[in-house]
This record gives structure tokens, sequence and C-alpha cells, in this order.
């Protein structure tokens, strides 16, 4: 990104004169660069005459308050203000805390930032903050996450399952730096895994499930979830979601540091990563599966229904009506009577949406409707509806995704 | 099972129901024992280190099994020690476990700490044993959305299984009461967790309230009085059948559903 | 020659019977023993046979009056066939009356003969369509063969033609009616269906003199858990007491429990009759291929086979029964209301289901879940037990806990965590208040009744709650419990009795009757009274019906707020079921349609706008119905709409005017 200020003389033009058609257009372009600046004293200092608003028609000064117009300036202040951001520097650490997150797709996630709000606590203002990154990332923020030290340590060995591997190195980095604490997310995608894995060579008891650290004392959740473990803070600590506020006042080094020796790690692994299996989404549990089709009273084809449903590689659900008619399996009932589902998209098809249904859906998080009936209740339910006979849709769409599948495969070839 | 001397051993605890906190065996120590029997079927050895006259063990009994093995050990014991010298003692090719106790500490350290002190290889969320052979297992290993990973595995080794493991059978009331509960005293070793940490009735969590950061007054107006998002869908009406499965498609795309 | 012939045919057919009887005999003795008073049971048979089960048999009147015609003329033809033929009294009187009692055999037999012309699909075909014939080879046979003794022929006439024809006749007829009474022909059901009358397994069921089902013995017999070694239920046919299995043999396959069974007609694998028949197999061995019925629907017949020594399920291939036969079963009792011959039908299937879930853990779909539920928080559903009062929060309810003694113990049931049938309590709560009625409920030290864990044949996990509850209800003093729910009616009434617990229990709408009777609340007209069209009609619950025998009261009530109940064809002891009970949705086993269905489709047949139901089961199942569909009311919500609270009540005030409002409608 080019932060080098180019001047364009045109556009000032524009904007001293009022009279000009695209004077509205470039005031507000301008906002973000002109109306607000820093002070002398570190206060944000404005223009009110530019910075609000815009002219009408009839040269009046309008605000517009719906947040329409400020859309595009904002993401730019946050930008410029990131790199305003006081640099927070640790040139001879006290300690370390270290932190591994799950990085899952390379990037942090909310719950590995919370982590390191959780680590920058700890740290203080004497201490730093060590990320442990396993293979390639791509992930870009780790200075306003709160990271001082960046350990990277890449390589084949480290690649897929490779738990013991990790653990190995782990060790490497507790010997050299020595960590007063380690945290790890205690999720399933890894680091529930890998801090247990690793507090066990230890022989350390962590304090997992944490959802508070205050006053080197940690609450953790204890047994099925009706009680708390109350416990000094141990060395490894597996910590919850949400367990601290992410890092956001300032921002840090993120220096990258190395593991003296890197060689010697090698383990004979016991556990061989073989790959992962193909699971047809048929046969995915419901209460599990990601991309759902649903079908319901509405649904007259069924066999146009399994073959979308085949095509779009989504698992297979139904109301209880198409249950009780035949159309499907018991197992395959959505809502409170039925199964509770996870799906991040939901895809309901002729279903108006009983209250028991739409229970059971709660926690879905994208709902598409396709509906004859534009004022059932899973219309008003869903993030997008088509209000169109469900069989022609499902045609189109089985369509689409065909011509796209070989799309695919011709770039491929 | 290929394997016919293929032995197995289930750990299991003693749960609590999640609403009314009431004791019964456990989800995932159930669905361990339900992995065992479809392994090996009665030959499987249930073990549990603690009260052996908990009337809600007799659930695990329920399952069909002949018999049941304590370890006698007063409440607040760590189960650990026991554990590993009489699973030492053993000679079995395979150890199931829950993922984690439902009650007491419920770190789900155990298996962790049994492998450790055993030297043997962890499996976690184990969902299924596809074979045994040559000394190696091949097993599924289950990860989030039903997906599944293929895992080679030395034996002897330890698989946790999680709620993604076939469900447990139903336990029923005559093998409950036939099964035969068998004693074995050990020599005691308490837990030190306990003289530095206190369990305490679960305190709900405070939500994460939504912070603004707005370093002046407009932009915490701005955000104050912002229309939420997501609020009432997209409704396509009078579209053709074909521009409502794009308007679909691309949102099936954006999610990455689409694969 | 006859003279000669006809005693060696008689004494050779009685003496085969005889040795039939015996071996019969020996078959019912496979089951396991059971106290049965067997002299008072020989001495009461006749008058339960001809007196108390009259009501049941007169409802196929014209089968009743055919059978009374038959089966008398035979009795009499067959007593005085052995005096006259078989020990020679060639008395001309005795040869008149067995004249007679032939002719009145005859009759009946064609009576019988003409059904049989075109048989009702309930009725089996096979051995029984020779029957007519034979009854009428008999009566012929001997009616021509009596003619001589009664002087109407001469000695000698027809010569050796007749006498061999009339040979044949009798031995054919013998044979049949002699010993294929015992040997297992169509006339075993007279043999085995006297004594079973004699032994029945429920002689309570004969107290009320010409109406058996009115003598309302329905309570399941609970299974002694403290004794180890007795079987959990019934895994083989000999696992039946032996006066279950002597029930058995008597089925005379009219095939009046399949017309009525709910699941047979929904398309379920169940058919009563064959059910029973298919343990009449079990008990003698043998496989259902020389069953003559309607079969299981969508199970073809000849595939299942068993005898009484191997189980009746297996999980592994076919026996005697598919495990979802047995699950099918709503337990509505329409078959045991029905049936002449007084079988329990459902005491078998739940006997069997107990086998299956309390030694096999194999109850199907949801069934695991809803015990384990039951076990560990006291209500099928999981929900948290401490919330089981968060419905009436807001209205003050006294609990037994701090009132100690009250004269109605209000039982809740597990409706309470249920939104739709909140509404029922509530509105019944409010009818209570009104009647400044004395109540009090236990509160959250109340459990499930255990009715749905028991009909899962979880016997163990019933005892359990219901001894809990024992416990609890022993602790306070109350006159009488009031519940909302016929389940939990039937339990605590007819079921706690043998573990313990013997309590007076109304159903609410038996209440609310009484309470009306003695003008103890103000009731307006209900809006319904006064439309012309539309209407309403009553569904009766099984459990309150059939079970109980409480058909009236809650038509009483009814009427009280005028309305006129509009009756569907299928009503009162009649009622179909609406597929909730016994556990059937938790079981859930598939069929060509659902019970639910058809019963909403009985109720639309009347053109109502309103069903009135007195159960949260049924309210359950009619309004899962796909709409549009008459709208569901529970009696309890029709009583409050018109009360007339006086102003006096301590009513909130905000309230008031509502109600007020609802007057002037």
């Amino acid at each position: 990104m080019a932060d080098i200020i180019r001047r364009d003389p045109h556009a000032e033009w524009i904007a001293r004169n009022r009279l000009h058609p695209l004077h509205a257009l470039i005031q507000t372009n301008m906002h973000g660069e002109h109306a607000r600046w820093m002070g002398p004293n570190g206060i944000i200092r404005k223009n009110p005459h530019a910075a609000l608003g815009f002219s009408g028609p009839n040269g009046l000064r309008r605000i517009d308050r719906s947040g329409s117009q400020q859309g595009g300036a904002v993401r730019r202040q946050g930008e410029q203000q990131a790199s305003q951001l006081l640099l927070h520097r640790v040139e001879e650490p006290a300690f370390i805390i270290a932190v591994v997150p799950d990085l899952i797709g390379g990037r942090l996630s909310s719950h590995d930032r919370d982590l390191l709000g959780l680590a920058r606590q700890l740290a203080g203002s004497s201490g730093a903050v060590l990320a442990v990154v396993f293979g390639e990332h791509r992930e870009t923020g780790f200075d306003i996450a709160g990271v001082d030290r960046l350990l990277q340590l890449s390589g084949h060995e480290y690649e897929g399952y490779s738990p013991e591997q990790r653990v190995v190195a782990l060790r490497a980095i507790e010997g050299q730096f020595l960590p007063r604490h380690w945290l790890l997310p205690d999720s399933r995608t890894g680091g529930g895994e890998l801090g247990r894995r690793f507090a066990a060579t230890l022989h350390e008891r962590p304090a997992t499930r944490v959802w508070q650290v205050k006053e080197g004392q940690c609450i953790g959740r204890a047994g099925a979830g009706s009680e708390d473990l109350a416990r000094p803070l141990p060395k490894v600590v597996l910590a919850c979601a949400e367990c601290a506020e992410p890092v956001s006042e300032a921002r840090y080094e993120a220096r990258a540091v190395t593991l003296a020796d890197i060689h010697s790690l090698r383990v004979l692994a016991r556990i061989e990563d073989m790959g992962a299996v193909a699971v047809d989404p048929a046969r995915v549990p419901m209460a599990e599966a990601e991309f759902i089709l649903s079908g319901g009273n509405g649904v007259q084809d069924w066999d146009l229904f399994h073959r979308a449903a085949q095509v779009l590689g989504a698992t297979e659900g139904a109301s209880r009506v198409a249950v009780d008619e035949g159309h499907m399996p018991r197992h395959r009932q959505v809502g409170a009577t039925g199964t509770w589902v996870t799906a991040r998209v939901y895809l309901a098809v002729g279903i108006s949406g009983a209250v028991q249904h739409l229970q059971g859906i709660s926690a879905c998080d994208k709902v598409i409707a396709i509906n004859l009936n534009p004022g059932c209740d899973m219309v008003k339910r869903a993030d997008l509806s088509i209000v169109a006979d469900s069989n022609a849709v499902l045609q189109a769409l089985i369509d689409l995704v065909e011509a796209y599948r070989r799309g695919e495969q011709r770039e491929a070839a | 099972m290929s394997d016919a001397l293929l032995d197995v051993i289930t750990l299991v605890s003693v749960g609590s129901h999640p609403m009314s906190a009431r004791a019964r065996r456990a989800e995932q120590d159930a669905r361990a024992v339900e992995l065992g029997l479809h392994l090996v079927g009665d030959r499987l050895t249930v073990l549990h280190a603690g009260n052996p006259y908990e009337e809600s063990l007799r659930a695990y009994l329920g399952m069909g099994l002949p018999a049941l093995h304590v370890l006698e050990q007063p409440k607040g014991a760590d189960a650990l020690p026991v554990l590993a010298n009489y699973l030492q003692e053993a000679h079995v090719q395979v150890v199931l476990t829950g993922t984690q106790a439902e009650t007491g500490e419920g770190s789900g350290m155990l298996p962790y700490l049994l492998a450790e002190a055993l030297g043997w290889p962890l499996v976690v969320g184990l969902a299924d044993v596809e074979s045994v052979e040559a000394g190696y297992a091949q097993v599924l290993q289950a990860l989030p959305r039903g997906q599944r990973r293929r895992l080679k595995v030395r034996l002897p080794f330890i698989g946790s299984v999680d709620n993604a493991a076939p469900a447990a059978r139903q336990s029923a009331f005559g093998p409950a009461r036939r099964g035969e509960i068998t004693l074995e005293d050990v020599e005691v070793v308490d837990d030190l967790l306990w003289h530095e940490a206190a369990l305490q009735p679960a305190r709900p969590r405070p939500k994460r309230l939504k912070v603004i950061k707005a370093k002046t007054a407009a932009d915490r107006f701005r955000a104050a009085t912002a229309k939420a998002t997501g609020e009432g869908g997209q409704i396509l009406r009078d579209v053709s059948p074909q521009a409502g499965a794009e308007a679909i498609f691309k949102v099936l795309c954006e999610e990455g559903v689409i694969r | 020659m006859l003279n000669t012939l006809l005693p060696i045919l008689l004494f050779t057919a009685l003496a085969l019977a005889v040795l039939g009887a015996c071996r019969r005999v020996m078959l019912w003795r496979q089951g396991r023993p059971t106290h049965v008073d067997l002299l008072r049971g020989l001495l009461a048979m006749p008058r339960r046979y001809l007196v108390d089960l009259h009501h049941v048999v007169e409802r196929d009147r014209y089968m009743s009056r055919t059978h009374v015609a038959t089966a008398g003329g035979f009795v009499l033809a067959a007593v005085l066939a052995v005096l006259v033929h078989g020990f020679g009294l060639h008395n001309r009187l005795l040869g008149w009356a067995l004249l007679a009692a032939t002719a009145c055999m005859f009759i009946g037999a064609l009576f019988v003969a003409k059904r049989r012309r075109n048989p009702p699909a309930r009725l089996s075909k096979g051995p029984w369509m020779r029957l007519p014939k034979s009854l009428l080879m008999f009566s012929a046979s001997f009616f021509i063969a009596t003619l001589p003794i009664a002087g109407i022929l001469p000695d000698d006439f027809g010569g050796w033609v007749l006498a061999a024809v009339l040979t044949v006749g009798v031995v054919w007829g013998v044979s049949e009616l002699f010993f294929g009474m015992t040997w297992g022909g169509p006339m075993k059901h007279a043999f085995a269906g006297a004594l079973h009358l004699a032994f029945h397994r429920r002689p309570e069921r004969f107290r009320t003199p010409f109406n058996a089902s009115a003598a309302r013995s329905s309570g399941l017999k609970a299974l002694d858990l403290g004794d180890a070694t007795a079987p959990l239920g019934v895994e083989k046919p000999k696992d039946f007491t032996w006066n279950q299995l002597l029930g058995f043999d008597s089925c005379v396959q009219c095939g009046r429990c399949e017309a009525m069974c709910p699941a047979y007609a929904a398309g379920q694998p169940l058919n009563p009759k064959k059910l029973i028949q298919d343990m009449v197999i079990g008990m003698a061995g043998g496989t259902d291929a020389r069953y003559f019925g309607s079969p299981y629907p969508g199970k073809p017949i000849g595939e299942h086979g068993g005898n009484a020594h191997s189980p009746i399920v297996s999980f592994e291939g076919k026996a005697l029964v598919d495990a979802e036969t047995l699950w099918s079963c709503t337990t509505c009792r329409a078959c045991v209301e029905e049936c002449p011959m007084m079988i329990e039908h459902v005491d078998a299937i739940v006997d069997m289901r107990r086998h299956l879930t309390l030694e096999k853990g194999a109850t199907p779909n949801k069934g695991a879940e809803v015990l384990d539920n039951l076990i560990a928080t006291d209500n099928p559903n999981g929900f948290n037990p401490v919330n089981r009062m968060n419905w009436a929060a807001d209205l003050d309810l006294p609990l037994m806990a701090e009132k100690h003694h009250a004269d109605v113990l209000f039982w809740v049931g597990d409706g309470a965590f249920d939104m739709r049938n909140q509404r029922t309590l509530r509105a019944f709560v409010k009818v209570l208040k009104a009647a400044k009625v004395d109540f009090a409920v236990l509160g959250l030290e109340e459990r499930d009744s255990g009715d749905v864990a028991r009909r899962l044949g979880d016997e163990a996990t019933f005892q359990q709650l219901a001894r809990r509850n024992i416990g609890t209800l022993s602790r306070y003093r109350f006159n009488r419990i009031v519940t909302c729910d016929p389940h939990s009616f039937h339990v605590l009434r007819n079921e706690y009795g043998a573990l313990g617990g013997t309590y007076t229990v109304f159903h609410h709408s038996t209440f609310l009757a009484e309470l009306i009777d003695a003008q103890m609340l103000k009731l307006g007209q209900h809006p319904l009274a006064l439309q012309t069209s539309g209407g309403l009609t009553y569904h009766d619950p099984c459990y309150l019906g059939r079970y109980n025998g409480e058909y009236e009261a809650p038509r009483k009530v009814l009427k009280a707020i005028g309305i006129e109940v509009r009756e569907m064809e299928r009503s009162g002891f009649r009622a179909r079921c609406c597929g909730g009970g016994g556990g059937a949705p938790i079981t859930d086993i598939p069929g060509v349609q659902r019970i639910p269905d058809m019963r909403m489709a009985d109720i639309k047949t009347t053109g109502v706008e309103v069903v009135a139901v007195g159960c949260p089961q049924c309210t359950a199942m009619l309004e899962g119905v796909v709409a549009p569909r008459p709208e569901v009311r529970d009696i309890a919500e029709l009583v409050a709409e018109v009360l007339i609270e006086s102003s006096v009540a301590p009513a909130k005030p905000s309230a008031t005017p509502r109600r007020k409002a609802e007057e002037v409608l």
C-alpha cells in the first residue's frame, strides 16, 4: 500500500469550486485526508465544515447520518490508525509468555486473538509475547495482535497431523526460551490436543477451559460444565474463547526469532497421518453437518431434491411433515423434536417454518429459503429467500453447479 | 476384527447429567465401551478407579458386560498412578477412554498423562478402529463437521473418544443387575491438585460486549446508532428460477460450501 | 348297523378328544405357574360366559344370535347324542329333544354358512370356511339318525345306503366337533375359550353382570423385581403364564380386534389377531404358513415361526414376531375392548416389550433416550427438573410442601414442560381458583408418573418413579388427586396400588362435572353454542375412556357450557386412538399413514370447527396434523373461557376487564 500522499491539483481545484458538478464527490473522498488531524496534544482535531455532510442541490449543507457515505472513509481511517498505533518494543524481555495459536486457514482466529490478549496481560510491560507458528501462514497482523516475538517452524515434518513432532518442538522452545507461561487455545481444532500433549510431557497439570485469569488465579470450567475450578495460574494454560479482550491499543514488533538447533528435532512418529477420508455428505451426522439441504411439505419432486443434495454435496434434512409423509427417514428430521443442527448454511426448500423447526436451526449461520409463500416464518428467518417454485429453482441450481464444476475441470485440465 | 487375540480395556468414570447433575454413565465413556464392545465383544475389560458401590456404574454393565473391575479409591484420590500400574501389567493392545470426565476436574488430561506414563501413543477423537495387524492399528479420527482422518498407530495405544464416536447402546436393567463388580484394593495416592484448587458452582460467563473503538464522540454516536447488520433477509420475488438459483449459488460460494 | 357303529364312533371321538385335551393342557402348562382359583373359576364359568360376557358378544348381533342357536344347539345335541346314540337310551322324548337341538343347530349353522359366503376381511379363512359345512353335516346327520328313535321313521329306514351316508356324516361331524375341538381345529375355541373364561388372568373383569367391559381391570400387572430369578418379561412363549397361553389359544379369529386396531389401519406392521395366533404357533411350534387371516401389513405370511422354547423376537433373522410389530402398539386397548373372548392383547405386548427393554436394551428410536431422561431428570424430554413449575411462576400456586394438607392434590404431569399444555394447565387452575377449591400442587417434588416408561417395557424405571412418587405423596394429607392427564390418572389410580399407593383419583373432566353439579362454578354459554354451523366434537382419550370408563363426564361438562357434541362415528368405547399412547410417538414405527391423520379425518367428517380433548398427548398428536384442520381445545380451556368470576374473587385487577369482555361475546 502506497503511503506517499500525492497531490492531485485537479481534484483540489474541484474541491475549491463549489459549483463544479464533481465537487460533492471530491469533498467526501478527501475528508479522510483533510478533515481530521492530530493536534499538538495528541487530540484528534477536525474541520467541522468539511468533516460532515455534503452540499445539496441547492447548495445547502446536508448531513447524511445513515452511515452510507461514511463507509469508505471510516475504513481508510482504520488502516491509517493501525499505522498510527504506538509501537511497543521489548528489547530485553524479563520473561516470555509463549502462545501457540491455532491459525485456522493460516490466519489468526478470534480465539487466537483473545489468547494473545491474555498473553499481553500476563506479559505486562516487561515481558514479551512469543507466538509459535507451525508451517506456513497467511497472517499479516501479528504486530497489531500483540506479538513481540514470532517463531516460525516450517518444514514438511510439521505438515498434516503431526502432534508428536510439534510437542518435541515446543519442548525445545521450552528449553531455549524458558517461558513463564504457555497459552494455548482449548479448541477442538488443534490447540486443545497439542496443549495437553505438551503439558503431559512436562508432567504439568495444565489449567483447562480457562475463562478468566485474574491476579495470579485462574478459573476454568470443570466436569460437565456445572462447576468451575479455581486455582493458581499454572505454567500451561488452555483457555477458552473470550478469555480476555484482544489487543487493540498498541502495535508490537513481531520480531522473528529462531530456534537454535532445529535439526535435532526430528522424532520417529508413532502416529502416521494417512490423510483425510472422503466423507459422503449424506452420511455426515446431521448435527455436525456444515451444509444442509432440507426439504418440507412444499417439495413435490423428491428425486430432484435428492439429486440436488448430491450435486451440491449437501447433507439432507427434512421437516417433520416430510418425515411423517414418509419422504425422508426419521433420523433426518430437523428441529426441536428431531435433531438440533449447527450448519453454516441451511437451505430450506418448501419448509414453512414451524416453531420447533426454527428452534432446531437457531444455531445456523446462513439460512436460505425457497418457498412459494413469502409470508411464511421461514422466509422471515432466512437471510436470503427465493419466492418461486422449488422444482424450477432446484433444477436451475443443479445446472449452475454442474456448469461450474465442468468449468473448473476445464481450468484444471 | 481380523485379530482374534486383541485385548481391549475401556476406562470408565461416573458421569453427571448436565440438567439434573444426577450420577449416570458418562456419555463419552459409554461410547468408549460401545467401541470396545464393537471391537472384541464381551471379552472387553471395563475398568473404573473409584467407589465400587456407586449405583450408576451398573449402567455400564447394562450394556451387556459380564463384569466391571474397580480399583477401589476414595474420592479425591489420584486415579492416574493406579491406572498406569494396572495397565502396565494388563497386556492389552488398546485402551479406550472418554475425552473428558463429567465430574471433578474434567481437564481431559487423564489419557494424555496415562500415555505419557506408559510411553504409549495416544489417538484423540477416535471414531473407529478399521484394522489391527502387525503391531499397528489403522484408525479413523473424528474431526469437526463430521470429517474423518485416517491414522496408523503403533500398538499398544490409548484412544480417547468424543461425541463423534458411535452412540452407546441402551443400558438394560437385566444385565445391569446381573453383572458383577469385582474389587481390587490399591494404594491410595492423594491428588495434589486439591491442595491448591477448589471447585465452585459454575458462574455464568460474562457476555462480551460490543466494544466500540471510537476515539471521538461522533464515531461513538455513529456506532451506537448504526443499524444492526443482518436484520431481515433479502427476499427475491418474481424472479426467474435461474436468477434465484444464481443468488443462492453466490451465497453458497461465499460461504465456501460448494467444493 | 348304525346302532352299533354310532356308539363306537362317538366314544372313539370322545376318547380322542380327551386325549387331545390332555395334550392341549400340556401345551398350556409350558407356561409359567400363576395363582388361579381353579374351582371357583370353573364354577363361575357358565355365568361368566352366559351373563357377564353378553354385552361384548352382543355388539355383533348377527353373530351373537347365530352363536346362541349353533352353540346352544350343539351342546344340547352333543349331550343328547351321547345319551341316545352312545348309551343307546332310545327314549322317544330324548329323541325329540335331540331332533330339536340338531334342528336348532342346523338353523344356526345356516346363518354361519351365510356369513361365510362373502366373509368380511377381518375373518380368517382356511379351515374356518369348512366349519359351517361341518356343523351342517353334524346336525343333519344326527337329525336323520335320530328320526327313527323319535318314532318318525321306521327303524330300518333307508337301509345300508343311508347308514353309510350317515356314517360318513357323523364321522365328519364328530371329527370336527369332538376331537377337532381339542386337536387344534376351529372348534378349539369352544374348549379353550370355556377354560380361559374360567381361569382368566383378570377375574375382576367379570364383576359387572351383562357388561364385562364396564368392570374395568386395565392396570398392567407389576413385575416382581425383588426376585432375581424371575424372568424380566417374556422372551419365549413359555415365559407367559399358563393362563395367558390358554387365553391365546381361545382366540376364535373373528378379527374384531383387527377391525379396531389403529396401528393396523395405519399400515403399521401390527395385527392383534395375527399376534395372538403367532403366540399360539409359538406355544405349539410351527410356522405361520397355516394362518389364513390378514397378515401384519407389509409382512408376508409363511416367513415366521418358532416354538415354546426359542425367543419370540430374533435380532438376527426372523423368529416368531418382529420387534417392530410389538412397538407399533399404542396400547389403546381397542382390541381388548372388542375381544369377545376377553383376550388380553396389551398385557402380552407389554410383557414382550419388557424383555426387549429390560434384557436386550432394544427400545427402538428415541426410546432409549427417553428412558435415560426419565432416570436422570424425571421427565421424558430431559428438561431441567428445576423448571417444572416455571409455567405457574405468576400463579402463586399453593405447594403441598408448605400446606401439608389440602382437599385436592392437583397432579400437574409432564405437560408442565410443554408450552401448549401449559395453556390447559393455566385454564384449569383458573377454574380451580374460581371454584375456591382447596388445592395444592407437589411442585418440584412431582415426577413423571412412569406411564411411558412402563408402556415401553421399562418396569424398573416405572417402579422407581412410582415408589418415589408414592413416598412423596405419603408425606401429605389430601382427599383426592385431580389431574389433566389421563395417563397419569390411570397410573395413579390403577397401577400404583400394587406398589402400595392407593388414592382416589379424578380426571379433570370428572372433577369439573362434579363442580358443575355442586354449582360451584358460574358458567356462561360458550360462543360455539350459539352457532348453527360448525360446532364441536369430542375425542375420547383411550386412557380415560376404555381404560377407566369415563365417557360421560366430559360430555356433561360440554353440555353445561351449552355445547352439543356432534359425535363421531367412532366415539365412546370405540373411539380411535390419537396415536400418542404406549410410547408409540417415541418408538415411531413407520406405517402407510399416520394415526393422528386418520383420527383428524374422523373429526373432519363431522364438519366441526373445534375438537375438544382431555389429554395432553391427544392435544399434541392432533395439533401435529397439518392445517387446515379443526382447532384442538382442552375441556379445561373451553370451561375457563366461559367462566364468570364473582367480583369478590381476589382475581388480578388487570385480568378482570378482559373476562368481562368475554362474557359479552
